[in-house]
């Protein structure tokens, strides 16, 4: 009686908050459910995996999920005539790892917890495809598909202490702020013989590197492209300016996001992949990018066969 | 009239209670004494100097083949992965630690469980570095160990319940603790393990009555460390003096060097020897320099934490030789002169023999086949030499595609890794557990990271030989020269144990229990626990039987690398185990 009572409790105080995360797995054996397209569409809800702390693309206010991963997932949730539920993810060392404790394993602390879509996985079929030294496929407990945009780096700096970037060269006089461990720091730690390595400072995100900015400990900070923007869109942002250099040796410019599921779950990606389709291509997405003042870029993948008019709908440019 | 029986009763308890407390608390004179008594192991190491040798000849090379289980303990649950833990014994009962942060006490006659705590680890919590615990430590009434989200807990040793719980870093910045900590003077010491990037390593010390915080030494160049005293935190210096020396920019801000594998204590000189972690980031082309104080060892001052001396074994590391290898002191009888010395084997594959009281090198050795990244040491110094095409390439100097792969020698996990060697003053050999692997490495064409992309290096563990990965080797100070080997097919990843019976105890991720004869090798006693030994044997006396302790239970990194030896532990399963082993009484001098 009691353990009913409160089992009824506990799901009357869970239903108003949709967005939290919902435990699903199987407690008596420890393991993840299996949620296969109709178990999805029955269960009424879908679990979308996104990383914490992490803006503009997903990221909590007031105890809300926010952010354009957030958004978009949303729009995937009631095209399919369910709840979004949000699934938030910590994240590892890189992104196979990423996968295996959100996508297709759990983690081995957390057994019984993974979404059902990932967010924003770089959509690389060389990625896709990487082999191991013996020859297995690494990636091939997942499904990457659905590119919905284009990433790209990024810098912002402060024009009261550089009057222009025209190039990179000029941080080998002046500090410049990353994320730790990105591909910025080590771009600017080794680029140009490692000339600007002494003048890069190192911060836990964007936003604490903008801080030292604003503190005037770095003329610049650079980063992906949505995080910066999303900065510059603050108001005590407002005196900082977009740079519009190149970045000279770095391998990775641009770079598609889509999404992953396990690979038993490839129904399940269909629809999404449907969804996100028309979404990207009627111009959707776009318009949930200007709408967080963030520029949206078509997938190179849509790029390849769309034409120039359908891509500038993509866009948003009618 | 008061009533007199519920009077009596009281006085009564009241007396059992001080009686009991009397008897089983743990000093700081038993633990200076740990490597001379043999009916307790109040100390990680069976003495603070880290030789895991035992004076006990009741077992020796005559009789060990009679050694027989007494008992086995499960730690339950469906939580297993590697057991590396090292028990404690006093007055009759075991203390010892389990993967997640599991401790237990065991009443050693019976193999019965007395209490168990299970530390309550927070949600999302993602350890850096396997699940694994070596060990508590004793003092006084307590248990004390750490915790994979990097707190200090002490519990009370007769309940399990929490007398204090101390942060000593915050697990969510990438730290944790996994080593057993070590107590001095009444110091609870411990060093901090944590990822790959963004930590600074630190060694803390905190009052064992108390939990408070007594000094703390950031083992990176350029942080000040602190004491304190009356609630008040003092100043007492920067490490190494000031920032920006071996270091360029401002990486030292967020330079790794964790001491995560935990350190020994010399009384004769008063030190603490602790080893510190690689450098961050992984990549050495972005971080010209030695690097200070990463792959180090450290000699500190255990009143105020202060660096009396370092030795550096991997100047400006690149390959991950993690140079956190225990510092075993020793006496080093040569050209009849004693010389105080300590003696570590390095992830680099090097042996390396200094001199505790000023870290003077006295010499270095390969202890491994072959080692491709160093063509030697300087004699003087003992400075590696570098072979400069044996350190792999900067990822962004290199075009699209996997570049040049570099072979280094020896991979990564390291020609010897955590599990402690040890040291016989009978036999003056050292006893290493070591392997023999090299790795691939090359640049990853294609690599992501939080939604972005990223550079990262590839790469891959390989045999070195076909038959075998594992080798235990004894390795003599003097002349560097191995003067036997045992080969194992599975990698070695647990601890050995010596003794002045002659014997050598080691245990294989095949399962075994194995000892052998100090002075020839031979193999002289197997038993199969029935899973992976990655834990480190002890033994003592108890009612005038010689006892052997060891954990059973497959895991740690090796299983958590893929490539090639992967093919030889795949089987192997896991397991959660303590076993203990006697040899009975009518067996000592039996033929």
């Amino acid at each position: 009686m009691k353990t009913i009572l409160s089992f009824l409790i506990s799901v009357l105080l869970s239903l108003p908050v949709v967005a939290q995360e919902v435990n699903d797995g199987d407690e008596l054996l420890n393991r993840p459910a299996d949620r296969t397209y109709d178990i999805v569409l029955d269960s009424g809800y879908l679990k979308v995996g996104v990383y914490r702390d992490f803006p503009p693309y997903s990221y909590e206010v007031d105890g809300q999920p926010r952010g354009i991963d957030v958004e978009l997932g949303k729009l995937i949730a009631q095209e399919m005539g369910v709840e979004f539920r949000v699934h938030w993810i910590i994240p590892d060392e890189e992104l196979g790892d990423d996968l295996r404790n959100n996508v297709w394993k759990g983690h081995y602390l957390d057994k019984q917890r993974l979404a059902d879509v990932m967010m924003r996985v770089p959509y690389d079929k060389q990625y896709a495809y990487m082999q191991d030294s013996t020859g297995e496929y690494i990636n091939e407990q997942v499904v990457l598909f659905g590119p919905y945009q284009q990433e790209t780096w990024q810098i912002a700096y402060n024009p009261e202490k550089l009057d222009t970037v025209d190039t990179v060269a000029v941080f080998q006089y002046h500090p410049i702020g990353v994320e730790i461990d990105t591909l910025p720091d080590f771009y600017l730690s080794s680029a140009l013989q490692g000339r600007m390595r002494n003048q890069v400072r190192h911060y836990p995100n964007v936003r604490a590197a903008f801080e030292a900015m604003r503190n005037g400990e770095v003329s610049a900070v650079m980063g992906m492209r949505a995080e910066i923007h999303h900065e510059l869109a603050k108001p005590e942002n407002e005196a900082f300016m977009q740079a519009q250099n190149g970045f000279p040796g770095l391998m990775k410019q641009v770079w598609d996001v889509g999404m992953a599921v396990k690979h038993t779950h490839r129904q399940l990606g269909y629809a999404i992949e449907g969804i996100v389709n028309r979404l990207v291509t009627e111009g959707t997405l776009s318009e949930a990018f200007t709408g967080m003042e963030l520029a949206y870029s078509v997938p190179g993948y849509y790029r390849d066969f769309l034409s120039e008019e359908a891509i500038a709908q993509a866009e948003g440019q009618k | 009239m008061r009533s007199n029986k519920f009077g009596i009763r009281i006085a009564a308890s009241a007396l059992a209670l001080a009686v009991s407390c009397g008897a089983h608390a743990v000093t700081d004179e038993d633990i200076l004494k740990d490597a001379e008594t043999t009916d307790d192991i109040v100390s990680y190491g069976m003495g603070l100097q880290g030789q895991r040798f035992s004076p006990l000849t009741d077992l020796n090379t005559d009789n060990v083949k009679h050694l027989q289980p007494v008992w086995g303990f499960a730690f339950g649950g469906e939580k297993m992965r590697g057991q590396e833990s090292q028990p404690m014994i006093k007055d009759g009962v075991m203390y010892v630690t389990a993967s997640y942060s599991r401790v237990y006490a065991i009443d050693v006659k019976t193999g019965e469980e007395i209490w168990q705590y299970d530390a309550r680890l927070p949600d999302g919590i993602m350890p850096c570095c396997d699940v694994v615990n070596r060990g508590v430590a004793l003092y006084n009434d307590k248990v004390i160990f750490g915790t994979l989200d990097a707190k200090l807990v002490a519990l009370n040793k007769d309940t399990g319940k929490p007398m204090w719980i101390k942060k000593v870093a915050d697990y969510q910045a990438g730290y944790a603790i996994t080593a057993a900590p070590l107590i001095v003077k009444g110091k609870v010491i411990t060093g901090v393990s944590g990822g790959e990037f963004g930590i600074v390593g630190k060694v803390e010390a905190y009052d064992a009555n108390t939990g408070d915080l007594m000094w703390t030494r950031p083992t990176v160049e350029g942080h000040m460390g602190y004491v304190y005293k009356d609630g008040k935190k003092i100043e007492s210096g920067i490490s190494g003096g000031k920032a920006g020396q071996t270091w360029p920019g401002d990486m030292w801000k967020n330079g790794g060097a964790a001491p995560w594998l935990g350190g020994t204590y010399d009384e004769e000189t008063d030190s603490l020897f602790f080893g510190t972690g690689n450098p961050a980031p992984w990549n050495s082309h972005l971080r010209p320099g030695d690097n200070l104080f990463s792959s180090s060892r450290l000699a500190i001052d255990p009143d105020d934490g202060s660096i009396k001396w370092h030795f550096q074994t991997t100047p400006h590391d690149g390959w991950d030789y993690d140079g956190v290898n225990e510092l075993i002191s020793f006496d080093l009888k040569e050209n009849g002169k004693t010389i105080k010395a300590a003696a570590t084997a390095d992830r680099n594959g090097f042996f390396y023999v200094l001199n505790r009281e000023n870290g003077d090198f006295i010499r270095g050795f390969p202890f491994v086949d072959k080692i491709t990244w160093a063509e030697g040491l300087d004699p003087e110094t003992g400075r590696p030499i570098f072979d400069e095409n044996g350190r792999p390439g900067d990822p962004l100097n290199s075009e699209a595609g996997k570049g040049e792969t570099v072979v280094a020698q020896p991979a990564f996990l390291g020609g010897k890794n955590w599990m402690p060697m040890a040291y016989n003053p009978q036999t003056e050999l050292f006893y290493v557990p070591s392997n023999e692997w090299s790795m691939d490495i090359w640049n990853e064409p294609v690599s992501y990271k939080k939604g972005a992309a990223f550079l990262g290096a590839g790469f891959t563990i390989k045999p070195t030989n076909d038959e075998y990965i594992g080798v235990l080797r004894a390795m003599d100070p003097k002349t560097g020269e191995e003067v036997w080997r045992y080969e194992n097919p599975a990698p070695l990843w647990g601890g050995v144990m010596t003794t002045a019976g002659d014997l050598v105890f080691t245990g294989t991720p095949e399962g075994y229990l194995k000892a052998f004869d100090a002075k020839t090798g031979e193999e002289l006693y197997k038993f199969n626990t029935g899973s992976g030994v990655v834990g480190t044997p002890v033994t003592w006396t108890m009612d005038g039987e010689q006892y052997v302790s060891v954990l059973s239970g497959w895991g740690g990194a090796v299983p958590l690398w893929g490539g090639e030896v992967a093919k030889v532990v795949k089987n192997f399963n896991q397991g959660g185990l303590v076993w203990t082993f006697k040899l009975p009484k009518d067996r000592v001098a039996a033929n």
